[in-house]
């Protein structure tokens, strides 16, 4: 058995840590899961699976019943391998990459709570405001990779397949004319938006897992909450009260793409999320702050 | 007079379900003491002891550490190590790696956490650098009793601190914690094992139902009377004899002797009883037991 020396009182006195600090023991932690993993190669094995798919039986031109956004994004996918990104996130971002962020932002506290482990991040000299915001940023953080993820495998395996090229369809055709430099900024500003537009769901999901030490209740509800506003703004007899359903505006972004301008409405979905993750954030910080750690 | 390095004063918890966990309890813990919180299940030592790290917000008083009140993430936890019923770990992650997560999570140096005196107490063995997950429960609260150690903290504050241990590990504890306060370190700990308690602490405090009962040094809380330890050549047969005086409460198990709980008669009688049926007895010692003292006060109060 060791030895054991005096406690030494002039050593323990620092100031309290960094946010950064807390955030890179944070990010350490999350990144070394396998489940972070295994979501990860989830997103990342849609675009590919889109790309084998689009060239063993490649769309026709949109028209018809087929004639929405994700149709013509495949279509075009077809002819720049640029746009599968494009497609993969039109694909992804209203369901898989929801659960995705859902875990991540619902794991973030509610994981800790219920391995017990909560309680002796809070015995250190932390603020909890400091903890808090730490843990939230790295949960929007790994939300936001996985979107990356999904833009930079279809980029990489669309651009492969089907060329690293722009776009030059016949005049008047969905898409037109458009260069590859001009379809990658498109790109940024569609990933920006798509990975901006989830973290209402990450804040929520972490809200909810201030309150719980239940993780997966914390995830089910941020699904939960998506599965909501995706039916209710199915209801066109709710008229305006559907613009503040995220879901409303969750595929603004697509008409860069079809129609080669940025609409209006990616504005006013970044502004509702922007309300949504302020009110989310807010009542989850005056939630934990205020919290009995009991687990 | 110096400060008390931890003080609770007229702290009360009551949960929004209404259950009033503390109810108006004070003492305080002088440098260098080892002190128990003794009470029995429910008493509210573990929302006591979480209230003084800052983990529950008390409903009415204050705790104090090194004479600073104690809020969320205070400074002075700095110079404490706690545990808190059962060591909670990142199971994904090496014993080592969380100790050196937990301890940069804080904001100190990694030269400052003596992880190898700590490691050493702890005893892991190269098992350290394995997954926490594989880890056995004995193993986890070994590790977490490493984490509580780095940085030689000033305090320790530990609840239930030998649970899921074995017998050979739980001793090793005592030695440790007695180790400890001799190298100046102040104790405050929580158990209804009260052998433990009065094997290791100095001073206790008895709660009973949240409120507090009765606190001092564990020789004045013992008092004058209770029981026998006997060391006897046959330790079987004398079980069976003891058992049978009508003086004679209980008979516990001591290894290497017996400890008779007893109510009236002398002790004289016991050894009596013994010699009679042909036992040599070797050692005799009169000892009033802290399980019957901290009964006695707590239906005293009840």
């Amino acid at each position: 058995m060791a030895t054991i020396a005096r406690p030494e009182a002039d050593r323990s006195v620092r100031g309290h840590p960094s946010t950064l600090a807390v955030v890179t023991t944070e990010f350490y932690k999350s990144g070394r899961r396998l489940r972070t993993y295994v979501a990860y190669g989830i997103v990342a094995l849609i675009p590919i699976i889109l790309t084998v798919v689009l060239k063993t039986n490649p769309p026709g031109p949109p028209g018809g019943r087929d004639n929405g956004p994700r149709f013509a994004l495949a279509y075009l996918g077809t002819h720049s391998g640029l746009l599968i990104p494009a497609f993969a996130l039109r694909a992804t971002s209203e369901f898989l990459l929801v659960i995705v962020v859902a875990l991540f932002g619902g794991d973030a506290i509610a994981g800790e709570a219920s391995s017990g482990n909560l309680r002796y991040l809070l015995m250190r000299p932390i603020a909890r405001g400091r903890l808090f915001v730490a843990k939230f940023v790295v949960a929007v953080l790994y939300g936001w990779i996985a979107v990356a993820i999904v833009v930079l495998v279809g980029a990489v395996v669309g651009g492969a397949v089907f060329g690293f090229k722009g776009l030059d369809l016949p005049f008047g055709f969905f898409g037109g004319v458009q260069s590859a430099s001009h379809i990658v900024g498109h790109l940024a500003i569609a990933t920006a938006y798509v990975a901006w537009f989830l973290t209402t769901i990450v804040a929520f999901s972490f809200m909810v897992g201030t309150m719980t030490d239940s993780t997966g209740g914390a995830i089910l509800a941020g699904i939960g909450l998506w599965i909501t506003w995706t039916i209710l703004d199915a209801i066109d007899s709710l008229g305006q009260v559907r613009y503040f359903f995220p879901p409303h505006w969750s595929g603004a972004w697509a008409e860069m793409f079809t129609s080669n301008h940025v609409s209006d409405d990616m504005i006013r979905g970044s502004l509702l999320t922007l309300g949504y993750v302020i009110l989310f954030g807010g009542i989850a910080a005056w939630w934990f702050r205020r919290k009995d750690i009991l687990s | 007079m110096t400060e008390p390095i931890v003080r609770i004063a007229g702290l009360s918890k009551q949960y929004r379900e209404g259950v009033l966990a503390v109810d108006d309890l004070s003492f305080e813990v002088e440098r260098g003491q080892v002190c128990g919180l003794l009470g029995p299940n429910g008493a509210g030592k573990t929302t006591c002891l979480r209230m003084l790290l800052g983990l529950i917000k008390p409903t009415r008083g204050e705790t104090y550490l090194f004479g600073e009140k104690v809020a969320p993430g205070a400074e002075s936890l700095r110079r404490v190590g706690a545990l808190i019923e059962t060591a909670a770990f990142v199971p994904h992650l090496s014993g080592m790696k969380n100790l050196e997560l937990w301890w940069k999570a804080g904001g100190a140096r990694l030269a400052d956490a003596d992880f190898d005196e700590a490691l050493a107490i702890a005893d892991l063995g190269d098992a350290v650098k394995r997954k926490v997950k594989t880890y056995s429960q004995g193993m986890r609260q070994r590790l977490g009793l490493a984490r509580v150690l780095l940085g030689r903290p000033e305090v320790l504050v530990l609840d239930e601190p030998t649970n899921g241990l074995d017998p050979g590990e739980m001793r090793e504890v005592r030695l440790l914690l007695h180790r400890l306060a001799e190298a100046g370190a102040t104790v405050l700990f929580s158990s209804h094992v009260l052998a433990e308690v009065e094997q290791i602490c100095s001073h206790a405090v008895v709660m009973d139902r949240g409120h507090f009962v009765a606190a001092g040094s564990v020789a004045t809380l013992i008092g004058d009377a209770g029981s026998v330890y006997l060391e006897v050549d046959d330790l079987v047969r004398a079980r069976e004899i003891l058992e049978a005086l009508p003086t004679v409460k209980r008979v516990d198990s001591e290894p290497p002797g017996l400890a008779a709980s007893i109510t009236g008669g002398s002790r004289a009688e016991l050894v009596a009883a013994l010699v009679h049926a042909g036992i040599g007895v070797e050692t005799v010692t009169a000892r009033r037991r802290l399980e019957e003292a901290f009964l006695g006060l707590v239906e005293a109060d009840r």
